[in-house]
C-alpha cells in the first residue's frame, strides 16, 4: 500500500475539516472502548488484569521461541496437507499468490479481511495479472467500492455514515434506495454470495497459527471467512511470521482475549480452526491449502529493541482508546495500521524518515498500553522512536534549535532566571489571547492561546518564601524565654 | 539461499526477546466457572446462547426434539443435513421422511435450512463446537439462512479451556483429526453499517439449538 504517513499533519488537517466523519469515529470508538472494558473485566479488575498479564506471557513465550515454532508449524501444517511458502517481502507475497493463481487457473478471487494483503498491495498485483478480486467482509467490500483504504483494522468503515454507504450501493451496484441497514446488508449478501460460489480462490489472513498442531486460526463474525476458506477450490492464507503461538492452551486464552478487546464479544461468532484441506470422504472444503508465512519487515523488528510490538494480536483496542485517533480518524496515519500501534509499526516497517510525524502523533497519555491485552508498552516505544528521530537527524531545524535552547536554560539556574525575567519583560507588549505575529511561532498559537505568565516567576517567589520562613523562624527563636 | 532459510537465519542471529522470562504457569480460565453444578452449567449455556440471539429449544424428550426440528423446517420440503449418525437424535431420518422432507445434496445453496449435530457445547459463552469431516460437511452450517444444531445436555462443557483439555485427554490426533473445527457463537452478524447490529450477514441469520435434556435412550 502507498505510504502517506509523512503527510500526517496535512491529512489530519483535512480530517479536522470533516466533522461528520469525526463524529462517526468518536461514536464508534467510544462504544467499542466501553464494550472492551465491560468484556475484559466481566469478572472483576483483578481477574481481567491477570488475563492481560498471562496473554502477554503467552505472546512473549512465542516470540522467545519464534524460529523453532515457525519450523514446527511448517512441519505440522505440511503433515496436515497444507503447502507452506515463505515470503521475505511484499513482492514475494504477490509473486507466490500470482503463481498459485496461474497453477490453478484462477480468474476470480474472493477475500476475507487480511491486513497483510493491504501491506503488500496484493489486490493491485492480482488485478495487474488479470484476476478479479472481491473483498467480502462488508466493511472491506464498501471501501473497495469507494476505492479507499481501511481506516481501522477491525472496523474498516468506521468513518462512513449509513447515508454514504447507501449512496455508494445505489450508484455502484444499482441497489434500490433504502435507509434500512438490514436491507442494505441483505443486498450485499446476495451480491457476494454469488461471488463466493463462483470464485476459484479464497484468500484469508490468519489470526494465529498453533505450532504444535499446525492449525490456522481465524476469527470472523460475518461468516465470510468461513465462505472463502470453504467454497473455492483453493484457499491461500497470508500470515505474518509473528502470528505463530506455541500451544492449544495459549490459543484458548488468546482467541478469547482478542474479541473481548476488539469488540467486547466473549468469542467471535466464528472461532475457526483449519487443520487441513478437504480430506478423503469429505463433501466440501478446498482441495488445496497454501499458507504463506510473511516477513515483510518483521524480522528486522525482531532484531531491534522494538521486538515487543510483534506481540500485537491486532485487536484495535489502542485505536478505540486513543485521543489522537479519535481526533483525526484512521486515514490521517497514511498507511495500513492507524492509531498508536500504527504510529509504532509504520515507522518500523516503512522507514522512520518516511513516517517521521507518527511518533509525535501521541499525547503519551498511556491509555494504549492500559487497554492493550498484551500490555505492550506503546508509549515507551513512541518515546524511543522520538529519540531515534533526533539521533538520526529527522527533526526539523527550528524544533531542534528550540529544544537546544531549552536544554541550555534548563541546566543552568542563572540562564533560566534570566530567560524568565526576559519573558516577563516582553509579556506586556505581546497581544493578549491572540495569535503571535512572529513567523515560526505563529503556528504554535494558531490553535491555542498564548499562556499568561504568573505575576512573579516561580524561582523568585520561592526564594522570597524561603527568606520569609527563615526570618519568621529567627523571630520565633528570639521570642523563646 | 531460500526465503525460508533467510528468514530463519535472521531470526536466529539475535538473542531472542524474552529469553529469560519464565514459561507461563497454569493459566486462569478466561471465564471462571464452577463445573461441578451440572444444572447451573446447562442454565448458563442457555442464557448465554440466547444473549447471542440463538434460539434454544430445551427438549425433555427425543420425541419433543424431533417435533421441534420439523416445526423449524416447516413449510419447506428440502433441507441440508449431516449424515444421521452424526446427529444425536435417533429417529430423525424417519421423522423427516414421514413429513415428506427430502435431503438436498450438500452443495445446494438454495436450501433454507441446514441440520447438524455438535461436537461439544460451551456454557461460558453459549457456543457450539462443530467439526467437519466425512458426513459432516462445512456448508450445512454455513450456506442456509437457518441453522438447526442438535445437541445433548451431556455435551455441555464449562468453557473453551475444558474443551481443549478434553481434546488433549483423547490423545495426540484428536484435535487434528477433523479437517476444520468452528466454534459457533450465535448467528452470523455485522455492525459495519453505522454500528447497527445486523444478523445473517453471510452465514445463517438464525441459529436454533435443539437441546435434548433427557437421558439417552438405549
Amino acid at each position: 500500500m502507498h505510504n502517506e504517513a509523512g503527510q500526517f499533519i496535512a491529512n489530519a488537517r483535512q480530517a479536522l475539516a470533516n466533522p461528520p466523519m469525526l463524529a462517526a469515529v468518536k461514536r464508534a470508538t467510544d462504544t467499542a472502548d466501553r464494550k472492551r472494558d465491560l468484556a475484559m473485566f466481566a469478572d472483576g479488575r483483578e481477574h481481567g488484569e491477570a488475563l492481560r498479564q498471562q496473554s502477554a506471557t503467552a505472546r512473549h513465550r512465542a516470540l522467545s521461541q519464534l524460529p523453532a515454532l515457525l519450523e514446527q508449524a511448517e512441519e505440522r501444517l505440511t503433515a496436515n496437507g497444507a503447502t507452506v511458502l515463505w515470503a521475505v517481502d511484499a513482492a514475494e507475497v504477490c509473486r507466490h499468490v500470482q503463481e498459485i493463481a496461474a497453477r490453478h487457473n484462477v480468474r476470480r478471487v474472493t477475500k476475507s479481511k487480511s491486513m497483510i494483503s493491504e501491506e503488500v498491495g496484493l489486490n493491485d498485483a492480482l488485478i495487474a495479472a488479470g484476476i478479479d478480486v472481491l473483498e467480502t467482509d462488508l466493511g472491506e467490500f464498501i471501501i473497495q467500492l469507494a476505492a479507499e483504504p481501511p481506516s481501522h483494522i477491525v472496523t474498516p468503515v468506521i468513518h462512513k455514515s449509513k447515508e454514504t454507504i447507501r449512496d455508494l450501493f445505489v450508484e455502484r451496484l444499482g441497489m434500490p434506495p433504502t435507509d434500512d441497514a438490514q436491507t442494505m446488508a441483505r443486498f450485499a449478501r446476495e451480491h457476494l454470495r454469488a461471488a463466493f460460489l463462483s470464485s476459484e480462490m479464497g484468500i484469508s489472513g490468519g489470526n494465529f497459527i498453533i505450532a504444535e498442531t499446525g492449525t490456522l486460526c481465524l476469527v470472523t463474525n460475518e461468516g465470510n471467512g468461513r465462505m472463502v476458506t470453504t467454497l473455492p477450490p483453493v484457499h491461500v492464507a497470508l500470515v505474518g511470521i509473528e502470528k505463530v503461538i506455541a500451544t492449544l492452551e495459549d490459543y484458548a486464552l488468546l482467541t478469547q482475549v482478542l474479541p473481548r478487546s476488539a469488540t467486547g464479544q466473549a468469542l467471535a461468532v466464528y472461532t475457526h480452526m483449519i487443520n487441513a484441506p478437504r480430506r478423503t470422504g469429505e463433501d466440501d472444503g478446498p482441495e488445496a491449502l497454501y499458507v504463506i508465512l510473511v516477513d515483510n519487515g518483521r524480522s528486522a523488528i525482531y532484531e531491534s529493541e522494538y521486538a515487543e510490538v510483534l506481540g500485537c494480536i491486532r485487536c484495535g483496542a489502542c485505536m478505540n482508546a486513543c485521543p489522537i485517533y479519535e481526533a483525526v480518524g484512521g486515514h490521517a496515519y497514511g498507511w495500513v495500521y492507524p492509531g498508536p500501534i500504527g504510529a509504532v509499526l509504520t515507522p518500523l516497517m516503512t522507514g522512520l524518515k518516511e513516517a517521521s510525524p507518527l511518533p509525535n502523533a501521541s499525547s503519551l497519555c498511556g491509555k494504549c498500553k492500559e487497554v492493550c491485552p498484551i500490555d505492550i508498552d506503546l508509549p515507551r516505544m513512541l518515546l524511543n522512536l522520538r529519540r531515534d528521530l533526533v539521533v538520526q537527524g529527522h527533526t526539523p531545524l527550528p524544533w531542534l534549535a528550540g529544544m537546544r535552547a531549552w536544554s541550555v536554560a534548563a541546566r543552568s539556574p542563572r540562564v533560566f532566571d534570566a530567560a524568565a525575567r526576559a519573558a516577563h519583560a516582553v509579556q506586556p507588549v505581546l497581544p493578549k489571547g491572540k495569535k503571535l505575529p512572529l513567523g515560526p511561532l505563529a503556528g504554535w498559537t494558531a490553535s491555542r492561546e498564548l499562556p499568561q505568565l504568573a505575576a512573579q516567576p516561580f524561582r523568585a517567589w520561592w526564594s522570597e518564601r524561603e527568606k520569609r520562613a527563615a526570618q519568621q523562624k529567627a523571630e520565633e527563636s528570639d521570642d523563646q524565654p | 539461499m531460500t526465503s525460508r532459510d533467510a528468514i530463519l537465519r535472521r531470526l536466529r542471529a539475535v538473542k531472542p526477546p524474552y529469553a529469560d522470562e519464565p514459561p507461563p504457569a497454569e493459566y486462569l480460565p478466561v471465564v471462571p466457572l464452577d463445573a461441578s453444578d451440572r444444572a447451573a452449567l446447562i442454565d448458563r449455556f442457555v442464557t448465554k446462547a440466547e444473549a447471542l440471539s440463538s434460539v434454544v429449544h430445551r427438549c425433555a424428550s427425543e420425541e419433543q426434539a424431533r417435533a421441534t426440528v420439523l416445526d423449524i423446517i416447516s413449510p419447506d420440503d428440502r433441507v441440508l443435513c449431516w449424515d444421521f449418525v452424526h446427529i444425536p437424535l435417533p429417529g430423525l431420518a424417519e421423522a423427516l421422511d414421514r413429513a415428506g422432507i427430502a435431503i438436498a445434496p450438500p452443495d445446494d445453496a438454495s436450501v433454507r435450512v441446514g441440520i447438524t449435530g455438535a461436537d461439544a457445547a460451551l456454557a461460558a459463552t453459549g457456543s457450539l463446537v462443530i467439526a467437519s469431516g466425512a458426513g459432516k460437511p462445512r456448508r450445512t452450517s454455513l450456506l442456509p439462512l437457518v441453522h438447526v444444531a442438535v445437541a445433548r445436555a451431556e455435551q455441555i462443557l464449562p468453557h473453551m479451556e475444558a474443551w481443549i483439555a478434553e481434546m488433549r485427554a483423547r490423545g495426540d490426533n484428536a484435535f487434528t483429526d477433523p479437517s476444520s473445527i468452528v466454534i459457533v457463537s450465535g448467528p452470523s452478524r455485522t455492525a459495519d453499517i453505522a454500528m447497527e447490529l445486523i444478523l445473517g450477514m453471510h452465514g445463517p441469520g438464525a441459529l436454533h439449538i435443539v437441546l435434548i435434556e433427557s437421558e439417552k435412550q438405549q
